[in-house]
């Protein structure tokens, strides 16, 4: 295993990306990413209290008996998302209400508790941080792609000017799996065609 | 033909799958001209541009693909132009193209193509236009209202029944002298072009009775408990895109049951949720949903329906 | 039994830490959380009755209403709390009368769910600005499709009837709730 700064770092965005590649997080994925400004603060959030957690999971990790270590990540993971919450909800009320109850829900969110298990508890600190830094970004980003293709789309704004009638479909739940759909099915073609061309004729038998 | 697929022996069947579409087009032609003569030009624009945006996505699509699938166009001419028949007659001409494109796009190709689509490929384009526009898809106009100075904007039978509480004449459902999509106001023609493709035996009786018949009893229920709320079961059958859809999507060879018990569930499954939509949801209209969300459990039916193996204990 | 020690010290910790700096935190950040939900209302207020200078918030039963003061302490009118099922979810309005309960001043609406590009419409300006001078008796009505002719009349929003019609409703069984009351 590589254990090297940069590349735990770099995974998240791409390769190993939350949202394309592992499908997790689907559920805040799907639900909040209907406008830019709420993908992108749905992503600062979770990456917020995945930073944390991991970091702090990671110093812990040997302290932790292992028959508890799902109790205990999960009592950190939600002391931080509830700072999250009152931290949102006192300064940025607006995106508080847009969120609503996505906020509490980072919880559950199983990017967080996947990289607590999968990752920190076996990394130190440093390498913890990278990789939660990495996957947080990567989570962002994806969710922020979808907020910016489906406000274009379903609101007909982009940054504000009014371009053409809506596609009111891409605001609702509809448009969130078609948008995802699409760009997973993209994501995998253009991986297809950068690595393996063999690949191409095995997958046309169904 | 019974498009049953079961077990050796089979007959083979001369007629080819180009012979069927043509049969479909050749039933759908009454009710599409008649539509050109109730709404006009804009109805005959959308009918033109669906069809042909649908033809050439599917050669575009394939080609893309480089599938090894002979290009015919006529499966996707059905699509566009049923897609084109549910449709209200004052439609965006630009929007029905993004329908048209989603229709064959998501809607077939992405599931496999010819005989791979789960859903009726022109319904899941009208579901998208319905949910993306939902203004225009539920904007109406009168027959022979391009005629006047102004198009007048209407309700359709259903709509009026369900919000305002009234009824309009079986007679004027009949021809078809009533606001709606632009193919599915004269349930006759539709009736017409349904009986043809029995008589060519296109399609399988089970379904269109099944389902026309369960929307008539589960209808006529409510309407005998109730008949000051409830509509007349002639009304259920003659409103609304039931009749499109018994005869035309529903029976789609591909979104069916492969087996006799199977039409019969599916048919009867659909007539309930077109009831029950109807009667009880926030919608005038379920026929759409009724045969999408039947399209989605045809896999279960066909599973629980498989023929016994000769021979084989239960 | 030293493994189960450990076990419930170790949580023990986790927890009380963890519950240590939630309590910092919100006691940091309530007063700002109380003073946003406070400007809330009050921007809610001054939408449906701008002369408010000032309002006092009274609970009778399940209605909830603020009575409103003008500068000169006058009572200028009521901003009543709405609230029903709309098409997909809960809609809460605010809707304000004047002094002698004869016209609405203004509407707004808190919080919906409705279909985007539909029944979200009710939050628009132009189907709330509606509600302005409209005469409390009779109940408020809508039409569909034609501008409204007398004055307790509304136009419902184009394809979205459902979510307009729940919103005359809730108001009207509110404010007839409300007239019973005085």
């Amino acid at each position: 295993m590589k254990k090297n700064l940069f590349y735990e770092f770099t995974k998240g965005l791409w390769n190993e990306s939350p949202t394309f590649r592992q499908l997790l997080g689907m559920c805040p994925t799907l639900a909040v990413t209907t406008s830019v400004i709420n993908g992108f603060s749905m992503g600062m959030a979770t990456s917020f209290v995945l930073i944390c957690s991991s970091t702090i999971i990671s110093f812990i990790r040997k302290l932790i008996p292992n028959q508890v270590r799902i109790a205990s990540y999960i009592v950190i993971i939600a002391a931080f998302v509830t700072v999250a919450d009152l931290f949102l909800k006192g300064n940025f009320p607006a995106v508080s209400k847009a969120l609503g109850p996505f906020i509490p829900l980072i919880v559950v969110n199983c990017v967080i508790l996947g990289r607590a298990e999968a990752f920190a508890a076996k990394n130190n600190p440093l390498l913890s941080f990278a990789d939660a830094l990495g996957m947080g970004l990567g989570f962002t980003l994806a969710l922020t792609m979808l907020g910016t293709i489906r406000e274009i789309l379903g609101s007909g704004t982009i940054f504000g000017f009014l371009t053409f009638e809506p596609w009111v479909v891409m605001i609702l739940p509809g448009g969130a799996f078609i948008t995802l759909g699409l760009l997973i099915g993209l994501i995998n073609f253009l991986k297809q065609k950068a690595n393996k061309p063999e690949v191409h004729a095995a997958c046309e038998v169904k | 033909m019974s498009y049953l697929i079961s077990h050796a022996p089979h007959i083979r069947e001369q007629r080819t799958v180009p012979d069927l579409m043509k049969a479909v087009m050749l039933a759908l032609l009454p009710a599409t001209i008649a539509g050109v003569i109730f709404f006009g030009l804009q109805a005959l624009a959308l009918i033109i541009v669906c069809t042909l945006t649908a033809v050439i996505t599917e050669i575009v699509c394939l080609k893309l693909m480089k599938s090894t699938v002979p290009v015919n166009g006529g499966g996707a001419a059905i699509t566009g132009l049923l897609l084109a028949l549910c449709l209200p007659p004052s439609f965006p001409v630009i929007f029905a193209i993004i329908g048209s494109i989603f229709a064959i796009v998501i809607g077939k190709q992405l599931f496999g193509g010819l005989g791979y689509n789960i859903f009726n490929p022109a319904l899941v384009g009208r579901a998208f236009l319905a949910a993306a526009f939902p203004v225009h898809m539920t904007t109406w106009v009168m027959p022979f209202a391009y005629r006047g100075v102004e198009a007048i904007s209407s309700a359709t039978p259903l709509a009026a029944m369900k919000f305002s509480q009234q009824s309009t004449s079986s007679l004027s459902l009949l021809f078809g002298n009533v606001g709606g999509c632009i193919g599915e106001t004269s349930a006759l023609l539709l009736l017409l072009g349904g009986i043809y493709l029995l008589w060519k035996k296109v399609i399988n009786w089970q379904i269109p009775v099944s389902y026309l018949g369960t929307v008539a009893v589960f209808g006529g229920v409510f309407w005998l408990v109730n008949p000051a709320q409830f509509p007349s079961p002639i009304f259920q059958l003659l409103a609304g895109g039931l009749m499109l859809g018994a005869w035309f999507m529903l029976t789609d060879l591909v979104t069916s049951p492969i087996t006799k018990k199977g039409l019969w569930i599916f048919g009867v499954g659909a007539g309930l949720l077109v009831v029950i939509i109807r009667l009880f949801s926030g919608l005038p209209e379920g026929v759409m949903y009724s045969i999408l969300i039947m399209n989605a459990v045809v896999p279960l039916i066909n599973r629980y329906t498989r023929p016994r193996i000769l021979g084989q204990k239960k | 039994m030293n493994k189960l020690v450990r076990m419930i010290v170790v949580l023990t910790v986790i927890g009380l830490i963890s519950g240590g700096i939630l309590a910092l935190v919100y006691n940091l950040s309530l007063p700002k959380i109380i003073a946003n939900q406070e400007a809330e209302t009050k921007a809610a207020i001054f939408k449906v009755l701008p002369e408010t200078k000032s309002y006092k918030k009274i609970i009778s039963g399940d209605l909830a209403y603020f009575d409103c003061f003008a500068d000169n302490g006058e009572k200028i009118g009521t901003a009543i709390l709405c609230q029903g099922n709309g098409y997909q979810g809960v809609i809460k309005l605010l809707v304000g009368v004047n002094a002698d309960f004869s016209r609405f001043t203004g509407m707004t609406v808190l919080e919906q769910l409705e279909t985007p590009g539909l029944g979200a419409k009710i939050a628009t300006q132009d189907f709330e600005s509606q509600f302005k001078q409209l005469a409390t008796k009779p109940p408020i009505e809508y039409v569909k499709n034609m501008k409204p002719e007398k004055d307790n009349q509304i136009e419902a929003i184009t394809g979205a009837t459902i979510s307009s019609r729940a919103v005359v409703n809730i108001i009207n069984k509110t404010v007839e709730k409300l007239l019973e009351l005085k």
